[in-house]
């Protein structure tokens, strides 16, 4: 079950639970009615032009800012009434962060685990694991200041994982990485998936979206526009019945026979092109595409139309859409 | 023990920096300075006089108490007055925020990072102080009163500085709102007395008298200088030095009946007793205060209702 826009109510069986939510900036209304449901283990993708309201949404969901109104459940627990238990379940990476001079990872690491009370030992525990998970493990004895951007990014990943939080909420991590160090943020998380964390991130990079989340949000003018499986939303949007036939030769008797179909419209017609939608069986559509060849269509190929993921923003981010 | 992370990570990390040890040596330089001049000036009165030159050392307790006090009350508000708003200049603010601590605790993490600091700084100095006790025969209680005092300016100094830092986006309005606040507390303070002498003098001059009120409870207004740290100073070293009250002497002078609460303070160690708790209250209210304007969440109010 992917993420969805209204799914349930208080105390539902999810990781994040966002109902009614607003917030405002004087007149300019940031967030507005967003309510959204991540289940447990999701990997989110938050998607949305600048000024959307993800980062404001994320700052709300990590206690970092109070809503207007409407209610956030982490784990089934309310985060507005319960900050401190809701700090546990939370680890937060921030798309700007700083890090202290003259500290190393051992000891940011271990500063960081010691601010949720954990024993030295446990921390010791913990942080080597982490630091090998996030690959920084020949690093324990550097200071932090002089890693590498993307080192930092990874090293926050693992700071924020230290007390072993159910959520890990990240804006914008790969803002300012190289491809290298993309491809790692990008295996770190879905390694942390697939070990059963549930994950929100927030990016623009919608091709790495597309190949590491389960689950999207789409957020435009401050409301929740699409959401819930990659899948789904897909199908909701460009619909699962399109199909592209491309041929060399034929193209007018191609169209006469498609015409001879009810369940069958043209979308639109290109050179070596006819993209269709329909609703017919694949066996149907066999029998069409035969009866094109045996007409001397010379057909070349054909196959269901695909959306992908930057085409699917720009259609429900699109003015008027 | 549980110790406050932020007071072992920001310790740890200014001493691997070279601005502590620049800052050991200036600390010691002006009080070296300051003790040379205090012992040529100890010198020179003792040719024209018969008094002792050991007995009129322990003159420099005084001299370099004060002058530890001041360099405290100076750099310590600046310590404070960048730590929020330092951390959010680092962009390590919202993480903070974000972990289990709570703001009250990173705000006493600050303050004890600063408080800790200055009390180091204090305690390198004891070499140079203790020659007073050695040379002028003085009690080593006043010494162990001194680093009291001493922890209680830089507490009281910090909390300025740390409600500043929460109050201001960056640091050099901070320390300057600090300085602000000193006056208010060195100046305001005694506001109440000036106009008080004015008042006074006027209804001397244009009637001739004053009214039986002001006669007998007048002196009471000495008590808004419980709050002003010069005359808890003078009190405290005219107190070990003289054996005498400064506030109980301005109140004698003043030649009026005194009753009220300005009678038990004049009377023993009250005035320092009370001021002493008056000053680590306030102080732990401004840090509630700056703790409650860092919280992200308490700090703001809902605005509108559920639409």
């Amino acid at each position: 079950m992917g993420a969805c826009m209204d799914m349930g109510k208080r105390g539902c069986d999810g990781m994040l639970q966002i109902n009614h939510l607003y917030k405002s900036y004087g007149k300019f209304q940031a967030v507005s009615n967003l309510t959204l449901h991540i289940p447990k283990g999701d990997l989110f993708g938050f998607v949305g032009p600048n000024g959307a309201g993800k980062t404001t949404t994320i700052r709300m969901v990590c206690g970092l800012m109070l809503p207007n109104s409407g209610d956030i459940f982490i784990n089934g627990i309310d985060a507005m009434a319960h900050q401190k238990e809701i700090k546990k379940q939370i680890g937060y990476v921030p798309d700007f962060f700083g890090v202290y001079d003259n500290l190393k990872v051992r000891e940011y690491m271990d500063f960081y685990g010691s601010m949720y009370r954990m024993n030295s030992r446990e921390i010791q525990r913990i942080s080597d694991d982490l630091l090998e998970l996030v690959n920084l493990s020949d690093k324990k004895e550097v200071f932090v200041d002089t890693l590498s951007r993307g080192m930092k990014q990874r090293l926050c990943v693992a700071r924020a994982l230290i007390h072993n939080p159910a959520l890990l909420v990240l804006d914008e991590p790969n803002s300012g990485l190289d491809p290298r160090a993309r491809v790692e943020m990008k295996e770190l998380l879905q390694n942390l998936r697939s070990m059963g964390k549930t994950i929100v991130i927030s990016s623009h990079i919608l091709s790495e979206l597309s190949e590491m989340c389960n689950s999207i949000g789409i957020m435009n003018h401050g409301s929740l526009v699409a959401a819930g499986r990659i899948e789904d939303v897909m199908e909701g949007v460009f619909g699962n019945n399109q199909l592209v036939i491309t041929l060399d030769e034929g193209r007018e008797t191609a169209i006469r026979i498609v015409n001879e179909y009810t369940k069958v419209e043209v979308d639109s017609v290109g050179e070596h092109e006819i993209k269709l939608s329909h609703n017919m069986t694949k066996t149907e559509i066999a029998q069409m595409v035969g009866a094109m060849i045996a007409g001397g269509v010379v057909v070349t190929g054909f196959h269901k139309q695909e959306g992908d993921l930057e085409t699917l923003f720009m259609r429900v981010t699109g003015d008027g859409q | 023990m549980y110790l406050n992370p932020i007071v072992k990570k920001d310790v740890k990390v200014q001493a691997r920096s070279m601005k502590i040890c620049w800052g050991v040596f200036a600390y010691e330089l002006i009080l070296a300075l300051v003790f040379f001049l205090a012992m040529s000036i100890i010198q020179g009165e003792s040719r024209y006089s018969t008094s002792n030159v050991y007995s009129a050392m322990v003159w420099l307790y005084p001299v370099l108490a004060v002058t530890q006090l001041i360099i405290l009350g100076l750099v310590v508000p600046v310590r404070t007055a960048s730590a929020i708003s330092g951390e959010k200049e680092r962009q390590t603010f919202d993480i903070m925020m974000t972990t289990g601590m709570s703001p009250f605790s990173v705000i006493m993490g600050k303050v004890m990072t600063a408080i800790v600091q200055g009390m180091f700084f204090v305690v390198a100095s004891m070499p140079v102080m203790a020659l007073s006790f050695i040379i002028g025969g003085m009690s080593w209680a006043y010494l162990f009163l001194f680093l009291g005092i001493a922890f209680l300016v830089s507490l009281f100094a910090a909390s300025i500085g740390i409600l500043c830092s929460s109050l201001c986006k960056k640091s050099i309005s901070a320390v300057i709102m600090s300085y602000v606040f000193y006056l208010l507390f060195f100046l305001g303070t005694a506001v109440p007395l000036i106009i008080y002498w004015i008042v006074v003098a006027n209804l001397e001059y244009s009637l001739g008298t004053v009214p039986q009120f002001v006669e007998s409870y007048g002196a009471n207004i000495y008590l808004f200088t419980l709050l002003n740290p010069a005359v808890y100073l003078a009190e405290f070293f005219a107190g070990i030095m003289a054996g005498r009250s400064v506030v109980s002497s301005m109140v004698s002078s003043m030649g009026t009946q005194n009753k009220g609460p300005i009678v038990l303070l004049t009377t023993g160690y009250w005035w320092l007793i009370f001021a002493t708790i008056l000053f680590v209250g306030v102080s732990f209210l401004f840090l509630w205060i700056a703790s409650k304007r860092i919280n992200p969440i308490k700090g703001q109010r809902r605005k509108g209702g559920r639409r």
